[in-house]
């Protein structure tokens, strides 16, 4: 029997694309240390950490070892979690999976990145799946280099997502200056959050319209950064979370799963099955599960604020779809009558979400923070005007194919 | 926490390299059997038997059904882009891939534009990533008719398949 858990305690660092201040350890247990003075529980009361980042980012191959000592580890139980772009999302629902399971009564979740300490950002060892083999292995057959170019330079300069975009151009009638539209509404609601990087107040469709074109549909204002940062949340079963906490952020919901490889080669240089990546079956049903879980029947109307996981304008689109936030190729249309801003029907991303701000193995572990900010009405600037029930936290990497959903309320629902 | 970082302020650079040396790796004779077709210009997809899709080029695994694709099928030379992104002209100082300029190299023409392409060639269901030449990236669309632009004399590698065409 599983019980019930609540976020109690949210702790951020300052976000930019250098803390040379600090280094990964302090980093990382500033977060710590920031989310347990919010929940008011010392050290000593942590029984567990379950911790974070991209595989190999920052030229470290087991950062949890040297920051162990630092966010008062040993003696503790400590788990550490990568799942790609989703490592943040995976890493709060371990934390809640330690409690819920009855293992622990109180664990702290705690992400990070610090992609400035190395030149080459960690991509050689951290974002090649299979790619390295795959790639020599190929290259022994006679790979064209410019076709290497084109896909691995051009293409990968805006991420796989540039692919998606145009899939969902095409399905859903949106145009490039809807992109233009999320990137600035992610920068003016950044400029609301202290911890965020890109911040712009006032910053205007046209803002963004004027940046150079990377590669068409993106341009260089619809990009994320690259931050260095880390977010924590401390997670604690029922009792405990009454007694901390005024108003706790519940779990009420969560699921995570995969699709197939759905973007250029799969393995030995295989063709792939998903003629749409866009589609992104992987989020429509882990979004299904939790909602199934949280006692959601109908997200249009009982989904208050959505933190979705967008490096990408589009991507904030797409997956605010597969959430079952907006009926299928609408999204665009919401955001054109300014439903998803701050103030609107169905606030998206009110923190400026990845795409003000990524310190990419923290940041699905912060679009749930965010959610549970939002909850416990304490996002400051950029909290929604409106009391906040539920809410749905997203996280999508692992190439293209791994999603995490955790929706949070103000109640247990059961 | 402060008192460590009072002591040393700011981080500080170190110079050093990573060399990951060499690497072993399970290839798959799916990718010899594919370039043996490329060099009798025939398109080689594997064959799902419990969903019947057809992937190119061809892999071991069905995605979604998990089957083993172990039946081949020849897919035509001809198909349609389902998607491209097109590039801004390149230039010199503009691109590094594995270390090299691609202008200063001569793979890219300077000022060239880049067109990725997903191909869906007829008979296939699956996308298949390349490139797309001699073509006026204003008129490049979805839906567009495209067909493999072969090299002179194919070889049996790759690169056999330069990329696609307009029809
Ligand atoms: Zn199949």
């Amino acid at each position: 029997m599983r019980r019930n858990v609540a976020i109690i305690g949210c702790g951020q660092t300052k976000h930019s694309s250098k803390r040379r201040d600090v280094n990964l350890a302090e980093m990382v247990s500033e977060a710590v240390y920031n989310a347990l003075e919010d929940a008011q529980v010392s050290p000593r009361d942590v029984d567990a950490f379950v911790v974070g980042n991209m595989q190999g980012f920052g030229g470290i191959a087991q950062p949890e070892q040297w920051l162990g000592d630092s966010i008062g580890a040993p003696g503790k139980s400590v788990i550490r979690i990568a799942t790609g772009g989703t490592t943040g999302g995976s890493v709060g629902q371990g934390a809640y999976y330690t409690v819920a399971s009855g293992l622990h009564d109180v664990a702290v979740a705690v992400a990070w990145e610090k992609h400035s300490d190395s030149k080459e950002a960690g991509a050689t060892t951290g974002l090649l799946h299979v790619g390295l083999g795959n790639f020599f292995h190929a290259a022994s057959y006679g790979l064209s280099l410019k076709n290497l170019v084109a896909t691995s330079a051009v293409g990968a300069a805006a991420g796989v997502a540039v692919y998606q975009a145009m899939f969902y151009m095409y399905r859903s009638g949106c145009s490039i200056e809807h992109f233009d539209m999320v990137a600035a509404k992610a920068r003016r609601n950044a400029a609301k959050n202290k911890y965020a990087h890109l911040q712009w107040p006032g910053c205007t469709q046209e803002d963004i319209a004027k940046t150079e074109m990377v590669v068409y549909p993106f341009r260089y204002g619809h990009i994320c950064p690259a931050s260095d940062g880390a977010s924590a949340i401390v997670v604690a079963e029922e009792n405990l979370a009454r007694k901390k906490a005024r108003q706790p952020a519940w779990f009420k919901g969560l699921a995570a799963y995969s699709d197939e490889e759905n973007q250029l080669q799969s393995e030995n240089f295989g063709g792939v099955g998903v003629l749409d990546p866009s589609e992104q079956k992987g989020c429509w049903m882990s979004a299904t599960k939790a909602y199934e879980m949280a006692g959601i029947k109908d997200p249009k109307k009982e989904i208050d604020i959505a933190e979705v996981y967008q490096p990408f304008p589009s991507q904030e689109l797409i997956f605010a779809e597969r959430l079952g936030l907006f009926d299928e190729g609408t999204a665009w249309m919401a955001l054109e009558k300014g439903e998803t801003d701050i103030d609107g029907r169905m606030p998206l991303d009110p923190s400026g979400g990845v795409n003000a701000t990524n310190a990419i193995g923290s940041t699905a572990l912060q679009r749930i923070l965010e959610c549970a900010l939002q909850i416990m009405g304490k996002a400051e600037e950029h909290q929604v005007p409106r009391k906040v029930h539920n809410a749905v936290a997203h996280g999508w990497g692992g190439v293209t194919s791994y999603i995490t959903v955790t929706v949070l309320g103000d109640s247990p629902g059961r | 926490m402060g008192y460590v970082k009072e002591e040393r302020p700011m981080t500080i650079g170190v110079e050093g390299t990573w060399n990951i040396g060499s690497y072993h790796y399970k290839g798959s004779r799916l990718i010899e059997e594919y370039v043996k077709g490329l060099k009798q210009k025939k398109l080689i997809g594997s064959f799902c038997p419990g969903c019947g899709k057809v992937i190119v080029p061809p892999r071991n695994l069905c995605g979604r059904c998990h089957r083993i694709m172990d039946r081949r099928k020849i897919v035509s030379n001809m198909g349609t882009i389902t998607c491209f992104i097109v590039s801004p002209p390149i230039e010199k100082g503009k691109l590094k891939v594995l270390g090299m300029d691609p202008v200063e190299t001569g793979l890219i023409k300077e000022g060239e534009v880049v067109i990725p392409v997903f191909v869906k060639f007829d008979g296939s269901d699956s996308n298949t990533d390349t490139i797309l030449l001699n073509a006026d990236p204003k008129a490049v669309h979805i839906g567009m008719r495209v067909k493999v632009l072969w090299v002179k004399e194919p070889q049996g590698a790759l690169s056999d398949f330069e990329g696609v065409e307009p029809v």
